[in-house]
């Protein structure tokens, strides 16, 4: 059998149509339509339990929709997901407990099938370097995070989603992440999808800022960040003019 | 410190078993250390060969037992649809006491070393599957999300995640497995082995050797009880930590109304009726002593053969009732009373778990000598079979009594007995049913083989006496109305847990 081409890492856009979801009686999610173009990183803000972990999970096929269609290109995720063309960083870390940094990261590649050259780089990157032999018992919940985040990376996948990846990492750490990791999926052509509770956070490694209502979520303000990349910083005045805008809407809902 | 105290300990009871038999001198009840030591050494090549001929089977029963166990374990898993009917049915055959399994083995296997393997085997497949159950579950959502995000299904989330995640309890589950599967040897080689420490205990009680009784317990406790060690030490030592469990049938859930719970008992003897006749024809076993379901109902239509088959039974269930009755009552009250004394509990818990490990078939003849063969002496075996595991449980219950709620009622005084009555007795409560229904199978097994071994009455001995007449039509019935009575006591002990639970600890049935 001839093997196919080799596929372009780079990401395919999310496509949403009319996608609702409850839990028992509980509305999560209110009919959301929208296309997260490819190659493109979007935030997603709204308040707490507002139903943006379901609408991450449901991008990832692990919630299926009550109704509507999500399309990941032109596949269901399932389908990406068995082609390994998935990475998730959880809102918590669930590293693998009898594992260590080093082993923890490389399972991201080795459930996608894909070389794990790039372990011990990304464990680095993400300030673990020294801490590549210790288990998950042995670091504080912010390294758990970075850990996680590394084998999120590591699968070079086509749709990164990310759950509140920064939410447990000390500001200092937090700020000097937010510049050196988007590189790595930016320039991959991943398309990116992240939640996250700082506006300004969204602002700075987003290209769109989507909003969303209290629960059950709908889309109430979409911003679109166009920065270039000696902006995102997170002092600069064009971070904090947009950061304004963002806070303004999600005010306005209340 | 705390091993030269057990030391102590250890070297004081040694003295006071050595005066005990000065004592009783000349009684056949005691033999004292030195004498066993002597009895041990001066036989040490016959002991040694028999030990190891025991232990040969034992381990293979260990291995194929075990390995049947993660096989069931992994299916439920993976199918979970499947738990209630294979739990139903592990459990039945497990309830089977293996003196009753033992003769009917030993026809299908002939001569040799086949149904000392069945037996161990038989005797540690059920807490194995019980441990591993739990242990396969004992995986956080979060882990089997990040399986499916990068594709992979349940095949690869038990072999990558749930395997590994489980080994802790399975650590457990073979420590409890190693003297059970020393026993499931010891009672094949009762049904007509040619060599093992089971013949020698056979022989040496039958001759009222009260030396060559004691030293054989010694050895096979000691044996049995190194091989518990052994695996939890090795466990600990490769996992860092092993938990705390309760292994247990699981209880029949409340929500389900009366009729349902019928319909399933009903099919589930449907079921076990339809296995029994498809795998006797499957192997197309002998007719002759493969009985199959309909060759055992027309031979209790004949009145004589129910009424011998009824009084046996009777026998036996007035036998092991009030045991069981006092086993579980003696543990819980023990264990009530400990707890008011923590020093007093830790010293207590190591040696009520060490003593857990003792198979029943060890000291068996030793309490047939100290309490003879009648009532009394049957009594003692059921119940103390049944006492220390019943004892480790609901200490372990215990010790789970919410820690803020036992501060809140010491913030204000409350008394010990108050705290044990509104607190700690319901804490205990799930720990003492689960002890009740895992006490089930210890219990019958307790009762048959004691009936065997000396009372000489009840269905034990009808099984081996129809074994050794070639009467199979008798033995196989007694086998089928032994399951209907384990499934009864089950059926029993459930309903008066859900009432108990329901007045004491409402919130456990929910
Ligand atoms: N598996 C579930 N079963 C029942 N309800 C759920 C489930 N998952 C989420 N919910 C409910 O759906 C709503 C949205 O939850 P979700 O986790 O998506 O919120 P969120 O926006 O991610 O919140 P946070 O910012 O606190 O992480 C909440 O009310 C939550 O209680
Ligand atoms: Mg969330």
């Amino acid at each position: 059998m001839a093997r196919p081409v080799a596929l372009d890492t780079g990401g395919a856009a999310i496509r949403c149509e009319a996608v609702t979801k409850s839990f028992g009686k509980v509305a999560a999610v209110a009919s959301i339509t929208v296309t997260l173009a490819a190659g493109r990183t979007t935030a997603l803000v709204g308040p707490s339990g507002c139903g943006k972990s379901t609408i991450l999970r449901m991008i990832a096929g692990l919630e299926a929709p009550d109704s509507g269609t999500i399309l990941l290109g032109s596949d269901p995720p399932k389908a990406v997901a068995r082609r390994g063309g998935l990475a998730m960083a959880f809102q918590d870390p669930s590293l693998l407990p009898w594992r260590d940094v080093r082993a923890n990261v490389a399972l991201g590649a080795e459930l996608a099938r894909k070389p794990a050259d790039a372990v011990d780089t990304l464990i680095e990157l993400v300030g673990l370097g020294g801490f590549a032999g210790h288990r998950p018992a042995e670091l504080s919940g912010g390294m758990r995070q970075r850990a996680a985040i590394a084998r999120s990376l590591v699968s070079a996948p086509e749709i990164l989603l990310l759950d509140e990846p920064f939410g447990a990492v000390d500001a200092m750490t937090r700020s000097r992440l937010n510049a050196e990791l988007p590189p790595l999926w930016r320039d991959r052509g991943t398309t990116a999808v992240l939640v996250t509770h700082s506006v300004e956070e969204a602002v700075v490694l987003s290209d769109r800022v989507l909003v969303l209502s209290d629960r059950p979520a709908r889309i109430v303000a979409d911003i679109a960040i166009d920065l270039a990349p000696d902006q995102r910083g997170h002092d600069t005045q064009a971070v904090r003019a947009l950061a304004q805008d963002v806070f303004s809407t999600l005010e306005l809902k209340d | 410190m705390v091993a030269s105290r057990s030391v102590l300990w250890l070297a004081v009871a040694l003295i006071a078993w050595e005066a005990l038999d000065r004592a009783l001198h000349d009684s056949v009840l005691v033999a004292g250390p030195i004498a066993i030591l002597g009895h041990l050494m001066d036989n040490a090549g016959l002991l040694a060969r028999a030990t190891a001929e025991t232990a040969r089977n034992a381990v293979l029963g260990f291995l194929w037992g075990n390995l049947a166990a993660a096989a069931l374990a992994a299916l439920v898993v993976v199918v979970p649809r499947l738990e209630r009917v294979v739990s139903a049915l592990a459990l039945l055959l497990f309830s089977l006491p293996l003196i009753a399994t033992g003769p009917i083995l030993r026809v299908l296997f002939g001569p040799g070393n086949g149904p000392q393997v069945t037996l161990a085997a038989l005797a540690v497949y059920y807490t194995t599957f019980l441990a591993l159950l739990v242990g396969l579950r004992a995986v956080s959502q979060s882990w089997t999300d990040l399986m499916a995000i990068y594709g992979r299904g349940r095949w690869s989330t038990l072999l990558r995640i749930r395997a590994r995640a489980s080994l802790p309890y399975l650590v457990i589950g073979l420590q409890i497995a190693a003297p059970a599967a020393f026993l499931g040897a010891m009672i094949g080689e009762f049904t007509g082995a040619e060599r093992g420490l089971g013949v020698l205990t056979l022989r040496a009680m039958r001759g009222l050797e009260t030396e060559a009784t004691w030293a054989l317990a010694v050895l096979s406790a000691g044996t049995a009880m190194a091989a518990y060690g052994a695996i939890g030490w090795l466990g600990g030592r490769a996992l860092g930590y092993v938990p705390v469990i309760l292994l247990s049938a699981s209880r029949p859930r409340a929500s389900r109304s009366f009729a349902a719970r019928l319909i399933e008992a009903a099919g589930i003897a449907l079921l076990v009726v339809a296995l029994w006749q498809v795998a006797m024809d499957a192997f197309d076993l002998n007719r002759f002593f493969a009985k199959r379901p309909g060759d055992v109902l027309t031979f209790l239509a004949t009145p004589a053969n129910r009424q011998t088959l009824l009084a046996a039974l009777g026998e036996t269930i007035a036998f092991t009732i009030p045991g069981y009755v006092a086993g579980l009552v003696m543990g819980a009250g023990l264990a009530a009373l400990l707890v008011l004394s923590p020093p007093l509990e830790r010293a207590t818990m190591p040696i009520a778990v060490a003593l857990r490990a003792v198979p029943i078939i060890a000291t068996a003849p030793l309490l047939v000598l100290a309490f003879g063969r009648g009532f009394t002496g049957t009594m003692v075996i059921v119940a103390v079979m049944i006492f220390f595991p019943t004892l480790v449980a609901c200490l372990q219950g215990l010790r789970q009594a919410p820690g803020q709620i036992v501060d809140l009622f010491g913030l204000y005084s409350a008394s010990r007995w108050h705290l044990l009555r509104s607190v700690r007795i319901p804490a205990m409560l799930p720990a003492f049913f689960a002890s009740a229904r895992m006490a089930v199978p210890a219990a019958l097994l307790a009762v048959t083989t004691a009936e065997w071994l000396a009372t000489g009455r009840g269905i034990g001995v009808l099984m081996a006496m129809t074994a050794s007449t070639s009467d199979y039509n008798m033995l196989w019935s007694c086998v089928a109305a032994l399951g209907l009575v384990a499934a009864a006591f089950f059926a029993a002990v459930a309903l008066v847990e859900r009432a108990v639970l329901a007045r004491y600890a409402p919130e456990q049935l929910a």
